[in-house]
């Protein structure tokens, strides 16, 4: 698997189990056994997502005690959304302007004296 | 600034041939052969690539056009500067480009965009074919709003991101 911090998100959000982890955190901190409650889960096998989170940075655990309380950690998922959303505007916005453009040069093409540069 | 609507937003669609790719199409009022030169010379390519508006501007844009050739173009926007680069895969003019592109701010994500040009009824379709590094990567991508909301998977995440940047 490819180690960069942004594939490393990426990998984390493909499993839908994770993603409902990480909405319930955006809701506040919880223990473990909160966390597997809604999931017909067991705690091994929700602690196995929860270090997959943790390794990806999404998600930190307190060592406190028995709760083991997860918080969720925003700024990873901030930096996938903010990539992501660049890419669309790039595209969105390169495509209008490319169209626009074409749309100006032909017109120079068919009356040359009328537009200039 | 160019104030020219753009009159073939309508046509712009996007689908998804491969689980790590999204595919853009859309038609052009020109020949193919001015496409091909907008999409490839420098002189050109600083009048439309990232020029989104009142000041927005292209300081840098380098293209060395033949494959393995490198190109670099920077964008100025209001809130400061966005560097792409790339290399030329391959070049077939006035049909078909493919290049690697990296937006320098995540210089992991290395993509590969396959451009390909072909005339429908007096005018040109571009279809470019964005290859990301994984189908999760892709799926990030397409879940902010590529395709404005049809079908996505990611529609949940969406509304967390949004609920986290509001705290």
């Amino acid at each position: 698997m490819r180690t960069d911090p942004l594939s490393a998100t990426f990998a984390a959000l493909a499993d839908p189990t994770r993603r409902a982890i990480l909405e319930r955190l955006a809701r506040g901190e919880c223990s473990v056994t909160e966390l597997a409650e809604p999931f017909a889960m067991s705690l091994p096998a929700i602690s196995k997502h929860l270090r997959v989170l943790e390794r990806a940075g999404l998600i930190t655990q307190r060592r406190d005690a028995q709760r083991r309380p997860c918080r969720i950690e925003a700024t990873p998922l901030r930096d996938a959304a903010g990539w992501a959303e660049h890419v669309r505007a790039v595209w969105e916005g390169r495509l209008d302007r490319l169209d626009a453009y074409l749309d100006e040069l032909t017109k120079q093409q068919t009356n040359p004296q009328e537009t200039k540069p | 600034m160019i104030a020219t609507p753009t009159v073939n937003k309508d046509t712009f669609s996007v689908s998804t041939p491969a689980d790590d790719e999204i595919r853009m199409t859309r038609l052009f009022d020109a020949p193919r052969k001015l496409v091909f030169e907008a999409m490839s010379r420098p002189e050109h390519v600083r009048r439309w690539w990232g020029c989104l508006g009142e000041g927005y501007s292209v300081p840098v844009c380098e293209i060395d056009l033949r494959v393995g050739g490198k190109w670099r173009f920077v964008n100025r926007h209001p809130q400061g500067e966005a560097a792409f680069h790339g290399e030329y895969l391959e070049l077939d003019p006035p049909g078909r480009m493919v290049f690697t592109e990296i937006f320098e701010d995540y210089p992991d994500v290395v993509t590969t965009v396959t451009s390909v040009l072909t005339e429908e009824g007096g005018k040109t379709r571009l279809t470019a074919t964005v290859k990301y590094p994984s189908s999760e990567v892709r799926d990030i991508v397409r879940s902010t709003g590529m395709e404005h909301g049809a079908g996505l998977s990611y529609d949940r995440l969406e509304d967390l991101v949004a609920e986290l940047s509001r705290a």
